[in-house]
Formats: C-alpha cells, structure tokens, sequence
C-alpha cells in the first residue's frame, strides 16, 4: 500500500494522541499474547457495554419520534429500490460477531457538498472497528475529484491535506450492494449479504483466497497481510481483532452499533454532517425523506450491483 | 507391454505398467546430479512455503493493490501448457493426425504435469490452506474459481488415468478413443473456466472482455505445443526414442497457425481500447501502462518474441529445421509468460479506484515458492522418462499405419 495511506492511519493514531505506533515487526501466532488480548477484551468489554445499554438520541429515534405522518402518501417511491433489497448467500443465522438483523434496511447518504475531505470518518472508522494500525488500509477511503468530473482515473487518494476550495472530495467504503460483486465471487460463501442488507465476511470461513477482492468494484475489501496490531487501551471488544489476522475485512456498517439504535462511526464522526445513516424501511427515515426528495446518484451505479449509499451534492 | 520389456532385469511390474527401476541403478552420475540440483530448488521451495506460513503474507510483494500475483501468473500459464499438450494428442483420435501418435504419451504426461504445478501453486498461495476443505463444504455456484479449481482437480486425475490407460493399453484403442472424447472438453472447460476467473470481472476493466476465452485456448494451444517441441527434442535425447522430422515439421506448421492467431486476437484487444470510438477512459488509462507506462517492458515483448516466432516458424526454408523449431518454442514460451504476467497486472495496474498501485513484482518468497513447484515438476517428470514406458511400442504405430498419411519408412529409418 502507499506511504500516504501508512501516514494517513498514523495521523489518526496521533489525532487521539497515542505517541508510539506499534512496531512493524510482526509474529503471527503469538498464542499467549492472544491470551492476554482476550483477558483485556473482556475486562475493557464492561464500559462500552454500559454505554451502548442506554437509550441512544441518534437520528433513527428521532425520526421514529415524529410519527407515521408520512409525507409521502400511500405510494412508497423507494418501494422499488427495499423490494431489491434482499439478503444474499445469508446462511439463515446472523454472523458470529454480531446479534441477529433487525426489520431494517439500512442506508446511508453522503452530501458531497458538505464534505471537506478531513477524512475524520476514516480515523473514527479505524478506532471503531479494530483496523490494524499498521495494516496499511482504511475502511474509507476520500477521492479529491477535480471540479466538473467524477473521474476515478484522475482523482487522488492519497492528497495530504483536506478542504481545498479547488476540489471536491468523495468517500467511498464498502456499498452493501443489494446485488454483491464480492459475495457472488467468493468460492465457500465466506461473505453473504444479511436481510438488513449488512454485507458480512465470517473470517473464521474465509480462505484467503483474495477473490472477493478482485470482484469489488469499489476496492471496498482489503486483506490482512500483516496480523492487525492495535494498542490494547484501544481494543474495541465488540469487534473481533485476532480473528481478522490473514483473511479479508472491510465495513460492517458498524454492526456492532446499528444493530443496538447507535448510528455508524463515521457518521458520528462527521463534523460537517454529511452522512446520513437509516432505515429505508422507515419512511419517516432521514434517508428515505434526502432520498425522496433530492436527486442522489450511486458511484458506478452502471454496474448495476445496486448499491445502498447514496451520494448528494 | 509386450513379453519382452516384461522380463528386462529391474523392471517390476506394478498396477499394470512396467516400471523400469533398472534403469535408476544403472543412471550415470550426470543424471543423479540433475536430480540433486532439481532437488535443491525443491528444497528451497518448501523452505520459502515455511517462511511464508509462519510469517504471514506480509513476506509475499502482493497488497492489496494486487492482490494475486506470481502465483496466479503461473496458474494462467501452467493451466495452459496442460493444455497445449494435450490438443496434439487429442488431434491424434479425433482428427485422424496419426503423425502425432508418438507424442501421445509425453503429451498426456506433460498435461498431468502442469495441472499438478498450477495447483500447486494455489494451494501454496493460500494463508489458510486447511479452510480450501470449504470450497468442499460450501461451493458458490456463482464463484468462477470453484470451476476452475474443480475442474484442474479433475482434469488432473484425468490425465494421470489417461497415461495409465495408454501406458498398460487396457480397453484398447476404443478406450483411448474415448478418454480423448471426455479429455478434450475437458481441457477446453478447464481453460474456458480460468479465463472466466479473469474475464466475469466487471469490476476490472481490462480483464472484463469476452475475447478472454478465445485468447486463452490460443495462448495455450500455441504455448502447450512449444513446450512439447523441447519436451519432444529433450526426450530424444535421453532416451533411444527416435521422433519423425515429418512429425515435427507438420507441429511446427500447427504452432505457426496458432502463433498468429494468438497475436492477431491480442493485438484486436489493444486496437479496440484505443480506437477513439471505443475508447473508455477507465480502460486506456489502464492499457496505457502496458503500452508506454511502466508495465512496457513486460508487455511490449509480447509482439516481438511472438511475431519473431512466427516469422522463423513461416518460412518455408527454415521452418523443418530443428535448431529453428526450438528457438521459436522457446521465444514463444517467454512470450506467452510474459502474457500471462501482464495479464494477470492488467487487473491491477490501477485499483478499481482509478488510483495507481506499487508496480508488482514477485518477492524473493514468492519466487522461492514458484521455482520449488517448477523444479518439482522437472524432476517428477524426469524420473518418469527414466522409468516409465513412455515410447508409444511399434506395434500400436503400426496398427494405425493405414489412418495415418506419413510413410512409416522414416520412422523405421530412424528407429
């Protein structure tokens, strides 16, 4: 992976002043030392717990608040987009890691225009979910587009500093595509698509084999080649770590948080409020309201795996 | 087998196929240290393999910006020299090319062979091999690679049955006709299945085209016969096995055939990325770095290795001779390496985010990893030339005589 990419996780090490990065030397089985992570894990497990246990004030309660006048009258314009929205390859039990779906289907809009390509989602997406910090790849990745264009060939990943006037800026991460790429090439149904549209990988399943990889259109997945190092006061106990060492990753949609009322990291972590997450089928949802009444596009939606994060500008 | 080789000392008979062990106790120390040297490569595979188990992938030059490497280079390619040989011994019941019969065995061996290798190198690219038991457990229908990892699996058996079946003549010339009726299409699915792991990508633009497939059975047939051309003269020279020129002439014709065809469909694909009316921005900027960027020096000898080849192999006066023949085989055999290598970059070149990754080139691991499975190779055919009756007998030449065009006089003459 580029430097850049290696300097952009180190800032985020650094925004939450961790002075000392772990090093680069890696072991792979250290058994004892995964004894002493576990023994962490269940002690730091009890205060996040506590705070996920109390009621949320995210934008889902307060869109469920304001009741059943719907706007939209009896014809629901996404009933289309949720009735292609279905579980694929789903094993009939939820993933090891998290709890069973709820009647949701999840979404997510991002306002292109209000975002200034701090690239905060992506710091806030790394600490969330355990993401190696020396791994060498982010959940999220922020395109610099050249005004006038979305053209990948000419965008730039890897510029070190946001919120050029003269530029617009496009993050892209795992699309939970309703027709998958990724989990119709996986040869062992090691990744399925959930029915709240949470696209999962079972890293005790998966092979190694690296195919989801080539099939993601959105370069969404990213493989483990060194085992995934995070300081153990920073260890999220609700997402596995260990289990992540030499298969593939890439965003849950925060599974450990949506499925309990909270919203996503990144969403959380956006300043300029640019992302939106929900239920599409809540129509009172602020997705499905930005949804009806704005014009969204989908990045490659030509490709026709039907993603479910919007974009709008 | 006839009587005869039966009762030669050293030979002992086992699952119906002389095999002359004899001939090990009685191998000159040339031929041992081949073996040795062979050995040492095999040696040092294993040895990278371990480097790379308790290390972890981060030993390999592969990322995720290419995320397959040398190890699917030669997966593309080993798949292909199994099939390349495996045409002219088709040829041999299907279409009556009788003077291709004395290669049967070699060529069946070969493809045996090579399936063998390109698994191997797919099971040693894996950090979690014991799991592969889950493309058992659970296949994806919908996965191309659990085609064509099934099918190499049982294309490999096949052919090891199928040498068997020739080797101890069991079920006659019916069989053997038979074994060629499954074999062939099998080698075609085996083929048409790995380009599908390349070409069903819509999310790689230059993998994404449906020229794949053909270009693959070329790519294969041609370097599948050139390999068998040094294979052919090899084994001439180890063993008293005399090989018609008429054969080879009528082989090199063949390769010569497909050489053009091969370089005519790749040369298609690079028109239509550039030609301003199919031009798509997210393919060019891709091909651009095999063309001119910095993938050129793999991939622009394609067209010269390829045409120069041809060239040799084209011409009247020339194409017969041997030194000719091997020399175009073996240009070819780098050329379509380097094909498959560019192939296998082309995916990469640029994430499917249009941003430029770190050029790939394979690590010392890696390239440990692939000698190991190459050398093994070598030598497991090696010992088979050494003990295995692989000389197709003059009675089953003879028998065929009247189907086949070419006088049997010079192969008498030679023999």
């Amino acid at each position: 992976m580029s430097q850049d990419k290696d300097r952009a996780l180190k800032q985020a090490a650094d925004l939450e002043e961790h002075p000392d990065a772990p090093s680069t030397t890696v072991s792979r089985r250290r058994f004892l030392q995964g004894l002493g992570f576990a023994a962490g894990v269940t002690a730091a497990g009890v205060i996040p717990a506590l705070i996920t246990a109390a009621p949320s004030a995210g934008n889902e309660s307060e869109a469920a608040e304001s009741g059943s006048g719907a706007p939209g009258g009896e014809e629901n314009p996404l009933a289309e987009i949720i009735e292609n929205d279905k579980p694929v390859n789903y094993p009939g039990k939820p993933v090891k890691y998290a709890d069973p779906a709820g009647d949701q289907k999840w979404a997510m809009v991002i306002d292109v225009k209000a975002c200034v390509g701090c690239r905060k989602c992506a710091y806030a997406c790394v600490k969330e979910n355990n993401i190696g910090r020396t791994s060498g790849f982010t959940y999220i990745q922020l395109l610099e587009m050249e005004p006038g264009e979305i053209n990948l060939e000419t965008a730039n990943a890897n510029y070190t500093e946001g919120g050029r006037a003269d530029k617009w800026y496009l993050p892209v991460q795992c699309m939970h595509c309703a027709k998958p790429t990724c989990v119709y090439g996986c040869p062992v149904k090691a990744t399925w698509r959930e029915p709240d549209g949470i696209v999962v990988i079972d890293y005790d399943k998966c092979i190694a084999c690296r195919n989801c990889m080539i099939t993601c259109p959105y370069y969404a997945r990213h493989f483990n080649w060194v085992e995934p190092e995070v300081p153990k006061n920073e260890i999220n106990p609700k997402v596995p770590l260990e289990e992540k060492a030499a298969v593939v990753e890439k965003c849950t949609f925060c599974i450990q948080r949506t499925r309990h009322g909270q919203t996503t990291a990144c969403t959380e972590a956006c300043p300029v409020g640019a992302r939106t997450f929900g239920d599409l089928n809540d129509p009172n949802s602020d997705v499905s309201i930005i949804l009806k009444t704005r014009r969204a596009f989908r990045l490659k939606e030509e490709l026709g795996s039907e993603p479910v994060i919007w974009y709008v500008g | 087998m006839t009587e005869t080789t039966a009762h030669k000392p050293g030979v002992k008979r086992f699952i119906g196929i002389d095999w002359d062990l004899g001939a090990l106790r009685s191998a000159s120390p040339r031929f041992w240290l081949w073996v040795a040297f062979l050995g040492t490569f095999v040696v040092v595979g294993v040895a990278a393999w371990g480097a790379f188990i308790t290390q972890g992938g981060v030993v390999m030059a592969q990322r995720d910006g290419s995320p397959w490497g040398l190890w699917f280079t030669n997966y593309m390619y080993y798949v292909g020299l199994a099939a390349g040989g495996l045409v002219v011994y088709a040829s041999v019941h299907l279409f009556g090319a009788e003077q291709y019969r004395p290669l049967s065995r070699i060529a069946v061996l070969q493809a045996g062979v090579f399936t063998m290798l390109a698994l191997l190198g797919v099971v040693s690219d894996f950090e979690q091999p014991i799991r592969l038991l889950n493309m058992v457990i659970s296949p994806n229908p919908t996965a191309p690679f659990v085609y064509t990892g099934t099918a190499a699996g049982l294309y490999m058996v096949l052919c090891f049955v199928d040498l068997w079946i020739m080797l101890t003549g069991t079920g006659g010339e019916k069989l053997a006709f038979t074994m060629t009726l499954i074999a062939l299409p099998a080698a075609i699915y085996l083929h048409t299945t790995t380009a599908f792991v390349l070409a069903l990508n819509k999310s790689r633009e230059l993998w994404h085209s449906a020229v794949m497939v053909p270009i693959f059975l070329t790519s294969a047939t041609a370097s599948g016969i050139a390999v068998l051309f040094i294979f052919a003269y090899i084994f001439m020279r180890v063993t008293n096995v005399r090989f018609k020129p008429s054969m080879f002439r009528s082989l090199a014709t063949l390769l010569a055939t497909v050489i053009i065809i091969d370089l005519f469909l790749l040369s298609v694909e690079v028109l239509w990325t550039f030609w301003p009316t199919s031009a798509i921005p997210g393919e060019t900027s891709r091909l651009i770095e095999f063309v001119a960027g910095r993938y050129a020096p793999f991939f622009l000898p394609i067209f010269v290795l390829g045409f120069t080849a041809f060239g040799l192999l084209a011409n009247r006066k020339l194409r017969h001779l041997p030194a000719i023949q091997i020399t175009a085989s073996i240009l070819y055999i780098i050329a379509i390496f380097l094909k498959r290598y560019s192939l296998m970059a082309m995916g990469f070149s640029l994430t499917p985010l249009g941003q430029p990754t770190k050029i790939y080139f394979p690590s010392l691991v890696e390239t440990g990893i692939a000698l190991g499975i190459l050398a093994f190779g070598i030598l497991f055919v090696t010992i088979c030339v050494k003990i295995m009756p692989l000389e197709v007998p003059k009675e089953e030449l003879e028998a065929h005589h009247g189907h086949g065009h070419a006088s049997l006089d010079e192969a008498e003459v030679a023999a």
